[in-house]
């Protein structure tokens, strides 16, 4: 008797079709909970559950007036301040991967010591300076008389109160975010591959153009992506030396002060769609960029 | 053709002291040793990825000591086989050639017949993470001889292949050695591979160089009793020389005398070392033979292992010899079985303590 038939013999189909012994067998498995990972899913739902709040009240805020949000999102101020905003942004991003890049790679492969201990920390220190003291760090070096804003403006190159200035306060507290990232994307890479690249006859900057930073484009990728938000976001470290032009952040907080809270809220949703979508075209578009099988 | 003159490097903490190798245009040079010995950093030395901190290394009798890699006309292939995971087979073996200012489509036409050679052309348009490991492995060394270098340094090669693939490359390193006359480097810690390939070897203990020479000499007479250990040989004897007349000296060792060529003078302190195989094994009692070491002893175990059998005989000092499985057979060796063991004298290797 082969299986087919022992099966129909002891497991007779009901009307809808499903053995009586399959269907007793669901009804008297026992379900294990595992506990542990269920605790971190709340855990962390809460955590995302502050964001989504945040975010459903001002949607639900601004959606219950959308002409009014037309208007503010549509008018030529903010769109101006928003491009300002992202092409500083954008601005800050390009110097950090030029200057950025090779400090990045350079750490990566030199062997731990003192002196790497200390730059590895100057690197950091925008990170856990409160955002007025970076401000104020930026203000003293770059404002008119400061040691290189005196010797730049005599060029015609200012900052205070100007775009520059904005980019370069941007580029200070962005520049962990994408240094450490780069570093990390360098550090990944085996040092074998660039020993071989070597001796197969590839200098040390044709080495790092072929085998070093195509395999670390992953990282550029996500170091310039969140080195972009966290410059855009910016507003302490940037008013201090430039609280003209209106970038987004200091819009808001201008709007929030002189027009009220409905006409700010409204700039901020705007800001949210935009960001959001932004930042998730970005990522789409490089999910596939930079991967590769390294199961080698 | 390449020449080490009393290096010295310091990596972390690990030091290469005072190494002087010599290797000729041809050679199939070993460095072998145990693991942490400093070999992979003895052959990235010679590709010059590290700087000596003092001694010279001369290339056809040039000084290449600061010389970048690049520079040196050396191909390295690592264990891991180090493929660049982000270009295909066909991009891999054309690297070098693309990096010294090919176009690329030129590239790809010069080395299809070199993965034709090496069997992996219907691989080329593959990533190196979809291949198995014979496949890398002859990827990674055909991206080598793509760039025609004077040497190719190989670091423990065949470490990661299975049997049959380990056979394959054993065969297609030959024909590199033999056949395209390329100078070979390879680092290993097997003894096997070093009797397989090697003309020439150096073996590296902690970071010195404490034997080099033919492969032969160091494989059967080797300088020290640490080298004597790492290459294998079964049955090494510490002992006292009581007698030596002209040459033929009679040494304790182990509660036995045995007798041996060697200068060491009377009271000095030896080593013995015999080969496995050159012990022969009688059973019926015969002591009279031309060999100068002839004892009775008991068979402790047999040990077969593929078409021969590892013998161990208690002779007042345990003994191991090499038998084919048809001569155990023949003398009905099983443990507890009465033998007679018979060592030629000059088939014993004497290490001097002082050497």
């Amino acid at each position: 008797m082969d299986m087919k038939t022992q099966t129909r013999s002891t497991d007779p189909l009901p009307a809808d079709g499903e053995p009586v012994a399959a269907t007793r067998w669901k009804r008297e498995r026992k379900r294990y909970t595992d506990w542990c990972t269920l605790g971190f899913c709340i855990l962390g739902g809460l955590l995302v559950g502050i964001t989504v709040l945040a975010l459903a009240n001002i949607t639900m805020a601004e959606l219950a007036d959308p002409a009014h949000l037309i208007k503010i999102a549509t008018s030529s101020t903010v769109i101006e301040s928003i491009l300002l905003t992202f092409g500083a942004g954008a601005s800050a991003v390009l110097l950090l991967i030029v200057f950025g890049t090779p400090l990045a790679y350079i750490l990566a492969r030199s062997r731990p010591s003192r002196f790497k201990g200390v730059v590895e920390s100057i690197i950091d220190i925008p990170l856990i300076l409160p955002h007025t003291v970076a401000g104020l760090l930026v203000y003293l070096l770059f404002m008119r008389r400061g040691w290189l804003g005196a010797p730049l403006s005599d060029i015609g190159l200012a900052f205070e109160d100007a775009l520059p200035g904005t980019i370069v306060a941007m580029l200070f507290v962005a520049s962990p975010f994408y240094i450490n990232s780069m570093r990390e994307g360098f550090e990944k890479v085996p040092v074998h591959l660039e020993n071989v690249a070597r001796t197969l006859g590839a200098g040390t900057f044709t080495m790092f153009r072929t085998v070093s930073l195509p395999l670390s484009l992953r990282h550029m990728y996500s170091g310039a992506i969140l080195a972009w938000g966290r410059a855009i976001g910016e507003f302490a470290g940037v008013i201090m030396i430039a609280y003209y032009p209106f970038i987004i952040s200091t819009l808001i907080y201008y709007s929030f002060t002189t027009d009220g809270i409905r006409a700010s809220r409204s700039i901020a949703f705007t800001v949210i769609l935009i960001s959001f979508g932004v930042f998730y075209l970005l990522r789409r578009m490089t999910r596939h960029l930079g991967r590769y099988d390294d199961r080698v | 053709m390449i020449e080490f003159d009393r290096v010295s490097l310091a990596l972390g903490s690990f030091r290469l002291e005072e190494i002087s190798l010599t290797i000729g245009r041809g050679d199939y040079y070993f460095i072998v040793g145990p693991s942490g010995a400093g070999k992979t950093v003895l052959l990235e030395t010679i590709a010059g990825l590290h700087r000596p901190e003092s001694g010279r290394v001369l290339l056809r009798d040039e000084e290449i000591t600061t010389l970048p890699p690049e520079k040196r006309r050396v191909a390295l292939v690592y264990q891991d086989y180090s493929l660049f995971p982000n270009m295909r087979v066909i991009d891999n073996v054309s690297y070098g050639l693309r990096v010294q200012g090919m176009r690329k489509k030129e590239a790809r036409d010069e080395v299809v017949p070199l993965l034709e050679r090496f069997g992996i052309a219907h691989l080329a348009d593959r990533y190196p993470g979809t291949l198995s490991g014979g496949e890398q492995q002859r990827v990674s060394l055909a991206r080598a001889i793509a760039v025609k270098p004077d040497i190719l340094l190989l670091d423990e090669p065949l470490s990661a292949l299975d049997p049959i693939t380990q056979e394959r490359f054993i065969g297609d390193l030959r024909r590199l050695h033999r056949e395209d006359g390329l100078t070979i480097v390879q680092v290993s810690h097997s003894r096997r591979e070093a009797h397989l390939l090697a003309t020439r070897m150096a073996v590296i203990i902690d970071g010195y160089l404490v034997d080099e020479g033919k492969a032969g000499v160091v494989l059967n007479t080797p300088r020290s009793r640490d080298v004597a250990t790492f290459v294998g040989i079964e049955n090494i004897l510490d002992g006292t020389v009581t007698a030596n007349e002209d040459g033929h000296a009679t040494v304790d060792a182990g509660g036995r005398t045995f007798e041996a060529m060697t200068d060491a003078a009377p009271g000095e302190e030896v080593s013995l070392c015999i080969r496995a195989d050159d012990i022969i094994l009688a059973v019926d009692g015969d002591r009279h033979s031309s060999a100068r070491n002839t004892m009775a002893g008991t068979v402790v175990s047999v040990v077969e292992n593929g078409p021969v059998a590892e013998v161990k005989v208690d002779a007042g000092v345990v003994l191991t010899a090499v038998l084919t499985r048809r001569s155990v057979r023949d003398l009905l060796l099983v443990a507890g079985t009465a033998v007679t063991l018979s060592i030629k004298a000059t088939a014993i290797h004497v290490i001097r303590a002082s050497s």
